[in-house]
């Protein structure tokens, strides 16, 4: 489904203060996987998922997203097929519209029409999952929601428009450990009832040891597989 | 009384704009100071031509529609502040209104001439020379039959009578405008571009473009602004280059009275509240002209005062908000921080 051969990214390329972060990095992605990546803080994790979103390019390297080279399309022609979350729980939805609106922004990807907009019935399905009550309250803005509630419905607004991969950087990261719970609930309902791609970036080693099928750890802009999880954990 | 209402939802449609830019799309766009003016010459210009009221004001509408455009594909294109973009468009705009008048003011015309004159006759319809044959008895003697020259309103819609008239004209469009914009709000666009205000780095995820909703956000503000400009010409009967001078910050003070009295929560509240704010705007400042003078009030000081307005406006909100002292010290120190970056 991904596929990365031999990327490069350095910030301020070119200049005194040129800083590589990602050198020569392989990866194969399969559809279905939930993917976790591990590592230190300034390792590239962060920058290995901009670079699948598009919100930068390689220098170098192939990035296929399902067999079409995609080094150097734009972020909102490759949001089609992914969806991310952030770490801060206002990153992903609006706060100024209610959770109805937000859920309508999220039902589709690409260029809005003049019709009335309307949310689409898997949105509402994921919402009633989180177990939240937000379903019934598609009225109330989203500013008014706790850190929790929003980072469930960036969630649930990130899926519901079906995209083919899921992006979540560090996204249970400033939830109290019962939200934080709820939310990798529901991240392992969306890799295995609805079949989405995840690739999650958690520096909670609980839920690295716990959560996907596969582990990966970036050192010093180098990705590599970790084939025993539970030996790593244990050291 | 008229007056006061009838120029304050003139006002209040301007402010329209601003509060689309300030408030739906979190932009601070100057490019309203230009726009006002350029509605104005464009209108008054487009009668002096002999367009219809109606599509002059259409026109005005567009040519500022295309001036907010360039303000944001300035910012977003090339990656200039998008307060500098609105500088440098409200600069050039300066310079297009005085090409478009062929002055720096333009009076609105009080009617249209159909058919050319070129002399008295045809201006009169009659013989100059008749009475004089009339006189010397000579009564049989034919005048040529001379077309008269043809007139006709150039159809300003107000009359400037003070009955009323003008102001359910003025109604009528206000009414027509927070319509339009509440069902446009409403629309996956509209809700968009809400969202677009509301987090612009989260709607790229689905698929927009930051440009895309910026070059649509600020032609839908700069529309109301000329249409604003448009009416404002009419109703004062001329265009003048400078009349949109410190109209972004009459417009934010305008949006800000309208929002003391009806709240920021509800987007419909947001929409009604520059028509209000406008009235309210209009009221303070016939006051201020009229009983000003008793603590030495000039005419002059109008902007200062408006300035000052917006100042103590937003100084109440953060004491309402904050009602401790300490709590309203830290939001000062927020917005100052906010200001700084």
């Amino acid at each position: 489904m991904i596929k990365l051969e031999n990327i490069r990214y350095s910030y301020n390329s070119g200049e005194s203060n040129e800083k590589t972060v990602l050198k020569d990095v392989n990866l194969d992605v399969e559809k279905g996987d939930f993917i976790t990546i591990v590592g230190s803080n300034g390792a590239g994790k962060s920058t290995l998922l901009k670079l699948i979103t598009g919100e930068i390019y390689p220098e170098n390297g192939n990035y296929m997203l399902e067999g079409k080279k995609v080094n150097n399309s734009g972020m909102h022609k490759l949001s089609r097929k992914i969806g991310r979350v952030f770490q801060n729980p206002n990153g992903g939805v609006f706060n100024d519209l209610c959770i109805r609106e937000n859920l309508i922004i999220s039902s589709k990807k690409g260029m809005r029409s003049f019709r009335f907009g309307k949310y689409n019935d898997f949105g509402l399905e994921l919402l009633g999952e989180l177990n939240l009550g937000l379903e019934n309250r598609l009225d109330i803005m989203a500013g008014e929601l706790s850190g929790g509630q929003k980072q469930g419905l960036a969630m649930v607004m990130a899926v519901s428009s079906s995209p083919s991969l899921l992006l979540l950087d560090e996204h249970t990261a400033s939830l109290d450990p019962v939200s934080a719970a709820r939310v990798m609930e529901l991240t392992k309902k969306i890799n295995e009832k609805y079949g989405i791609t995840i690739m999650m970036i958690t520096h909670n080693t609980e839920f690295a040891a716990n959560y996907g099928n596969r582990l990966l750890k970036i050192t010093d802009g180098t990705l590599f597989e970790l084939k025993d999880r539970k030996k790593m954990f244990v050291s | 009384m008229f007056p006061i209402l009838e120029q304050g939802l003139i006002m209040g449609i301007m402010a329209l704009g601003v509060f689309i830019s300030f408030r739906v799309l979190n932009m601070p766009d100057l490019t309203v100071d230009g726009t006002f003016a350029l509605g104005g010459a464009v209108t008054v210009s487009a009668m002096t031509i002999g367009l219809p009221v109606y599509i002059s004001l259409a026109a005005a509408c567009f040519i500022s529609c295309l001036a907010g455009m360039a303000t944001a594909l300035i910012h977003r294109k090339l990656r200039i502040n998008v307060l500098l973009a609105g500088i440098l468009v409200m600069t050039m705009i300066y310079s297009v209104n005085l090409r478009i008048m062929d002055g720096p003011n333009l009076p609105v015309p009080k009617d249209q001439v159909i058919n050319q004159m070129t002399s008295f006759e045809e201006e009169s319809g009659e013989d100059p020379l008749a009475d004089l044959f009339a006189e010397a008895g000579i009564a049989d003697v034919k005048s040529a039959d001379i077309p008269a020259v043809e007139r006709r309103s150039a159809g300003n819609i107000f009359n400037g009578a003070q009955d009323g008239k003008d102001l359910v004209i003025i109604c009528a469009f206000c009414a027509a405008l927070v319509v339009l914009l509440f069902i446009f709000l409403k629309t996956e666009m509209g809700i968009a571009l809400r969202g677009f205000g509301s987090n612009p780095d989260a709607i790229q995820a689905f698929g927009i473009t930051k440009t895309s909703m910026t070059v649509f956000g600020l032609g839908i503000a700069n529309t109301l602004v000329g249409l604003g400009g448009g009416l404002f010409s009419l109703y004062g009967g001329f265009a003048d280059v400078s009349m949109g001078q410190g109209m972004i910050v009459t417009g934010l003070a305008i949006v800000m009275v309208g929002e003391l009295f009806l709240g920021k929560r509800k987007f419909l509240f947001g929409l009604i509240a520059p028509l209000i704010g406008g009235i309210a705007y209009q009221c303070i400042l016939a006051v201020a002209m009229r009983y000003g003078h008793v603590i030495g009030f000039k005419s002059s000081d109008m902007k200062l005062l408006t300035a000052l307005f917006i100042i103590s406006v937003i100084s109440l909100s953060l004491l309402s908000s904050g009602k401790k002292r300490g709590k309203f010290k830290s939001n000062l120190k927020s917005m100052l921080k906010a200001g700084g970056r």
